[in-house]
Formats: structure tokens, sequence, C-alpha cells
């Protein structure tokens, strides 16, 4: 936790609202193991094979994504499920990007 | 090669806008008109249809982050310059400002623009087409600083580094680029189109490298070190790699078959063309064409899937490796539905291919790019 903390007080005000993951078994994983570095945004536009989230979820566990052993299945098929090679749900908000971001205390 | 003058262009190419007209009209609101491509980390690239200008407006300007930044306070803010030098520095920005100006007109591509269009896919922000601008960077040249640090001849790379340090066990975006590029043309930018430079584009400090994909582009700059060997480290080895001999789509290579992604590609976008034709009636289709060869030699269009081509009007506004506007009346023959192709050729001599060389991180999407339009009879 305390690393989600820390990147909290690191987060550009960017006054952006952020894409939602589907329901289905493992989304609270997902949300729980993946959001304190990048919003769902980037995992909704993925279109990946399982064996490219398995090494994508394996390095952002090398990277310090706190997933358990028993998560990691469970997420990796959650992705799999949703963000596979034939998905194109992902749609781009449109936004305003360039706002002040939070000076280093 | 034909070139025409900036009236006669603008005119042309605001005659084929289809951009929304509130959208053009307002510059506030065209200036929110962004594509939210990753909400934290920012990442957000411009609808393809408002990369009109010559030079990209400041709030239309793609962001490309890694993570969220933590960007340095301007009044404690310092760059040091080290390593193989007989006076490290120690500078503020006004020290900076005090030094001689160099000013560059280029292009600023992510490496990684158009991932989205390639089949397989591979893992990464799926950027489409706009994670391109063309803009006015201000600053001081690397050499001028260096040759004030009395660079010594050891020093074959230059090691650079920001202050956004990653989050958890996430390598630092530590790079280097080689001593002869940076020395040759590499700016320190402090501005951007006029003005201080924002925040999300790496303020107070810079680096530009023109004619290279954004990843040597350092924001938020803090450290400068002139080394004899290049920065090690995963956005060295393994990141921002491309094959040396690139094999079919699909097949990925292991580090040590890759090099550094470096030049841009030659390349060419359609911004504007009519939705609607009609047959004999000319209309104007426009856009802008780059390389990472300084300019571009010409820029031809096929509505007859490649099998001939006209050369469109190349504007006459240009600095090295800026983009070049162009513009092309084009009469549809016969009613249906018409593709219609664009390719850039650069002042070296390279064309743009039909199909972009796959490669496994998904850079220098370069494939030429088409738009369809119904003709009516
Ligand atoms: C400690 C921080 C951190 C955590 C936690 C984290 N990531 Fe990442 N992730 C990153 C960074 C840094 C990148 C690179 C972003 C970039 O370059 O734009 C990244 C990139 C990605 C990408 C893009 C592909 C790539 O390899 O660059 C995907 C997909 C991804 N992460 C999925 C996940 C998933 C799934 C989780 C949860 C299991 C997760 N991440 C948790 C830091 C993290």
């Amino acid at each position: 936790m305390k690393l989600a903390i820390l990147l909290a007080a690191a987060l550009p005000l960017i006054g952006t609202k952020f894409g939602t993951l589907p329901e289905g078994k493992g989304k609270s994983a997902v949300e729980s193991r993946c959001y304190a570095c990048h919003s769902a945004d980037l995992l909704l536009q993925q279109r990946l094979t399982q064996k490219q989230w398995t090494a994508t979820v394996e390095k952002m566990m090398r990277w310090g994504a706190g997933v358990t052993e028993d998560e990691k299945p469970v997420i990796i098929d959650y992705l799999a499920k949703h963000f596979g090679v034939d998905n194109r749900s992902f749609k781009p908000r449109h936004t305003l990007p360039i706002a002040p971001v939070r000076q280093r205390p | 090669m034909p070139v025409v003058d900036r009236r006669r262009f603008l005119a042309l190419s605001a005659a084929a806008s289809f951009a929304p007209a509130a959208l053009l009209a307002d510059p506030k609101a065209r200036e929110q008109y962004m594509l939210q491509m990753n909400g934290y980390a920012v990442n957000a690239e411009t609808p393809l249809e408002l990369l009109t200008d010559y030079i990209t407006p400041v709030g239309l300007f793609f962001v490309r982050s890694h993570w969220n930044p933590r960007t340095p306070d301007p009044k404690q803010w310092r760059l040091t310059v080290d390593g193989d030098v007989e006076e490290s520095l120690n500078l503020s920005l006004d020290d900076l400002r005090k030094m001689r100006v160099t000013e560059v007109t280029c292009v600023l591509q992510c490496a990684g623009n158009g991932r989205a269009l390639y089949t397989p896919s591979v893992p990464g922000v799926q950027w489409s087409y706009g994670a391109v601008g063309n803009a006015q960077w201000k600053g001081v040249a690397v050499r001028d600083l260096l040759e004030r640090a009395k660079v010594k001849s050891t020093a074959q790379h230059l090691h650079t580094f920001g202050s956004d340090d990653p989050p958890g066990n996430v390598p630092p975006f530590h790079r280097s680029i080689e001593m002869e590029k940076v020395m040759s043309d590499a700016i320190l930018a402090y501005e951007m189109n006029g003005k201080p430079l924002a925040a999300m584009h790496g303020a107070p400090l810079r680096l530009v490298v023109p004619g290279w994909c954004g990843d040597h582009w350092m924001k938020w700059l803090v450290r400068l070190s002139a080394q004899p060997q290049p920065q090690k480290g995963f956005y060295m080895d393994t990141g921002y790699r491309y094959p040396l001999k690139p094999g079919e789509p699909g097949v990925t290579f292991k580090p040590e078959e890759m090099k550094p992604v470096t030049e841009l590609a030659v390349k060419s976008n359609i911004t504007t063309a009519p939705k609607h034709a009609k047959a004999g009636a000319a209309s104007t289709i426009s856009g802008f064409a780059f390389s990472g060869s300084p300019d571009i030699a010409k820029v031809e269009i096929s509505d007859d899937d490649g099998a001939t081509w006209r050369s469109a009007d190349l504007d006459a506004r240009h600095s090295p490796w800026a983009w070049r506007r162009w513009s092309h009346r084009w009469t549809p023959r016969s009613a249906g539905k018409a593709r219609l192709f664009v390719r850039a050729t650069d002042d070296r001599g390279q064309t743009q291919p039909r199909e972009s060389v796959w490669n496994q991180s998904g850079y220098l999407y370069n494939g030429w790019h088409s738009v369809d339009v119904e003709v009516r009879a």
C-alpha cells in the first residue's frame, strides 16, 4: 500500500476520467494490483494472446505489482479473455491532456 | 519539386477541411480535443484530422509519459554536466538563457506511433496516427554546452538523466546518444513554440534530437554525463530496440539481435480529405510528410491501388527535419468508392513502403496511409 500512497502524491492533476474494467472473475484483483502505476485505459486497449499476457504480467510483477501466486492465473485469464487479439472495444476518450503537473515537494 | 506559396497553400487546405467547424472556429475547443490513450501516466495523441498546422500548437501536441513524473521545481532546478569533461558544470535556467540561443523547427514523433496498426498486435500504448507533431524548439546547442565544459575526446556517448524517478522496481529511464549526433544538431530546449516549455513536455529543459525518435528527447533533464561507453539498463538494452535484420511478422528477436531505434522512417499522412466528391470535379486533399532524412523530395497520391501516382504540391515552409505540408487537387474519374493512398520519398531517395516492417515492439510504423472517398456521378 505504501507504493500506492507514494504514487498518488506524484499524480498529475489531469482532470480526466479513466477507463473502467468489464465485470468478470479477476476484475477486483486487477484493480487492486494494477492501478497503482497506470489507469485501466492501458489495459483496455491491448490485444494480446494468453502468452503475451503472461509475459506482461510477469514483467509487471518484476516491476513491483504485488500479485500473489494465487492471483496470477486469475489475472492472466481475465486479461486474456477480455483483451485478447480480437479486442476492438477500446475507444480513446476526448480529453485535455496539457495541465499543470504537481511539482516535486 | 512542386512548391506552392503559403497563401495559396492555406486556401487549398482550408477549402478541403472536414474537421467539425466549431472545433476549428474556437481555438480553445480545438486545443482540448485530444485522444486519451492512458489517463495516468498521461499518454494522449492528436486526432489526425487536427494535425493541419505547419507548427503544431502546444495544446494539440501529443504527450508521452512512461509513468507519473516528478517534475523539477524550476527555482531549485540545476543541470549538471559531468563525466569526461575538464570542467564540470552546474547551471541554472538563467545561466542557460544567457548562453548563445539556437532554434530549430522539427518533427517529434514517438517511436511507437502507429503501433496499433501492426498485425500481429504487440503490447504497449496503442497509438494510431497522432503521436507526432512539428514544433519550434529554442534553447542551447548541446555542442555549445559541451565545449564550455571542455569535453574530452574520450567521450563517445552522452548519458542523459531526467528527474522522473520510476515507481516500484521499474527501471529508470536512463538513456544515451552517440556524441557525434548530439554534437552535430541536438539542442537543450527551454521553449516550445515561443513559450516556456510546458511541464508535460519536459519543463524546464528537454533534449531535442532532430530526425530521431522521441525516446531520445529526454524530458525534465537534470544531468548530462559524457562517457566512453553507451548507457546500460532496461531502456537501452531491452526497450527501444529494432531488429538488425527484421524477419516475418510475428518473429521476435533477442536484444543482441537488435539495435537502438534512432532515425525516423519516411512517412506521410493525409490529414484532410472530403468524405464525398463528384466525378470529374476537383477536390483538395492535404497532409504532412517527414523522414529521418532532413527533407522530403516528393509526395505522391494514387487512386488506383498504387498502379499510378501523381505528385502533390509541397508547401514552401521548411527547415531540416521539419515536416512538409503538402496538398493535391484530385479529380475522381468515375463514381463509386475511391481509396486514396499517399506515399513520400525523402531527399535520400527512400520511399515509404506499402506495408511497414513488422517488429516486436511496434516501432516506426510507416505503411502507406489511405482514406476512402464516396464519389457521386
Ligand atoms: C510498479 C508499477 C506498475 C504496476 C503495479 C503495474 N505496472 Fe504495468 N506498467 C508499468 C510501467 C512503468 C509500464 C510502462 C509504461 C510505458 O512505457 O508507457 C507498464 C506498462 C504496462 C503495459 C503496456 C505494455 C508494456 O509492457 O509496456 C501493460 C499491458 C501493463 N503494464 C499491464 C499491467 C498489469 C496487468 C498490471 C497488474 C498486474 C500492471 N501493469 C501493474 C508499471 C506498473
